[in-house]
């Protein structure tokens, strides 16, 4: 009886460890939240380049002339290392436009931030855009 | 005795407990971060400056669009395009952006050209928005006015040479909204008798651009008349164009 009194105590005490260790594995295991000062400045920064893009034009003569390769060029320019994108185009009955990918990875998995930016162009036949732009920290 | 026996399985819903306490605390935490974060307004000052590009570049398109011979109705149909994209948007809450045109003198639906014989031209577009953001945390108005306006003024001298021949010089000054602007494309006419006719390679017809928004415009033409009349026609960066028509003075 003293011997199988020793023995439950132990499994007891076993079950306990198990249960706060199985609760902590949980609560590292919980997703920490996103850096949102990280996709904020994100955000901010690929309005502020679309804007500067589209401030003189250029952004609604790339997009009306199909320029792509240059769209991912003046991209890659502005937006600085280890930042990935992917834009895509949209007219006004939100078909794409873009015929070609611009972006310079595959995000797949990534976890990204959009900037939805409106786009009108500085020209007599003056036609209305939709731009996403999804941006992700390289890991 | 029975108290004894029974502090093991006690110790063990108290761990239980504590188990759960923990899980608890960390969804809560979790849960209070993401709540206080989101949604974020500190991009409400990217996202009003976009919509006043968008609009100022309506504005732009329109004016292009309506000194190339195009209809004053356009200012109005594109606003409208604009307003009902905007309003759509709901990333801040709800979007509402309304308009109105400039009526006042000059301006007619929001649009002013005036292509005079005084040696300036004028097209010109004006517009006033109000944009207002309703949320459950932010509910403010934004009023702003985008003016975009093309002005030319021209100056004409000539010196009178052999017989009828003249030495024609033109000043040509180009501003966008009182500011230095350069030209893209800049077409000289000049009168004989009934007809306007463009100096060419064979009237020693050169243009000088100084960089600075004004360009001198010199040629050679034999023009019967005492007196030069000259017009300039000019499409500025922005594709609006100006023309203005200018009489020439004797040097």
């Amino acid at each position: 009886m003293l011997d199988n009194k020793a023995q439950i105590r132990t499994i007891e005490a076993f079950l306990a460890i198990s249960v706060m260790f199985s609760a902590l594995a949980l609560t590292l295991q919980m997703p920490s939240t996103p850096d949102f000062e990280k996709q904020r400045q994100l955000k901010k920064l690929g309005t502020q380049i679309l804007m500067q893009l589209d401030f003189n034009g250029t952004l609604g003569k790339l997009i009306e002339d199909a320029n792509w390769t240059s769209l991912r060029a003046n991209l890659d320019l502005f937006l600085p290392s280890g930042i990935l994108y992917n834009l895509t185009v949209y007219d006004e009955n939100l078909q794409r436009v873009n015929t070609q990918e611009v972006c310079n990875s595959n995000q797949q998995g990534v976890a990204a931030v959009v900037v939805q930016y409106l786009c009108v162009i500085q020209s007599a036949d003056t036609h209305f855009y939709t731009i996403q732009l999804r941006l992700a920290w390289l890991e | 005795m029975k108290k004894k026996e029974n502090s093991g399985q006690v110790i063990l819903i108290a761990v239980l407990a504590m188990a759960l306490i923990l899980l608890f605390t960390q969804v809560y935490v979790f849960e209070v971060q993401m709540s206080t974060v989101y949604p974020n307004y500190t991009l409400l000052n990217e996202h009003i400056l976009t919509i006043r590009l968008g609009s100022r570049n309506v504005v732009i398109g329109s004016i292009a669009n309506a000194s190339s011979g195009g209809s004053n109705t356009i200012l109005a149909a594109n606003l409208n395009k604009w307003v009902g994209l905007v309003n759509k948007q709901t990333e801040f809450g709800r979007s509402s952006l309304t308009y109105t045109m400039e009526e006042t003198e000059p301006y007619s639906s929001g649009i002013w050209l005036s292509w005079g014989t005084e040696g300036f031209g004028v097209s010109s577009a004006t517009a006033h928005f109000t944009y207002n953001l309703s949320d459950r945390e932010v509910d403010a108005d934004f009023s702003y006015a985008v003016n975009i306006t093309t002005t030319l003024m021209i100056e004409g001298s000539f010196r009178k040479a052999n017989g009828d021949e003249k030495q024609v010089n033109v000043t040509i000054n180009l501003l966008n909204e009182d500011k230095p602007a350069l030209a893209v494309q800049i077409t000289l006419y000049y009168r004989v008798i009934d007809s306007w006719l463009t100096p060419n390679a064979s009237n020693n017809y050169a243009v000088t651009d100084y960089g600075n928004g004004t360009y001198l415009a010199s040629f050679i033409a034999n023009i019967p008349s005492a007196t030069v009349d000259v017009s300039v026609l000019v499409r500025d960066q922005r594709q609006i164009l100006v023309q203005a028509n200018a009489t020439c003075s004797q040097i």
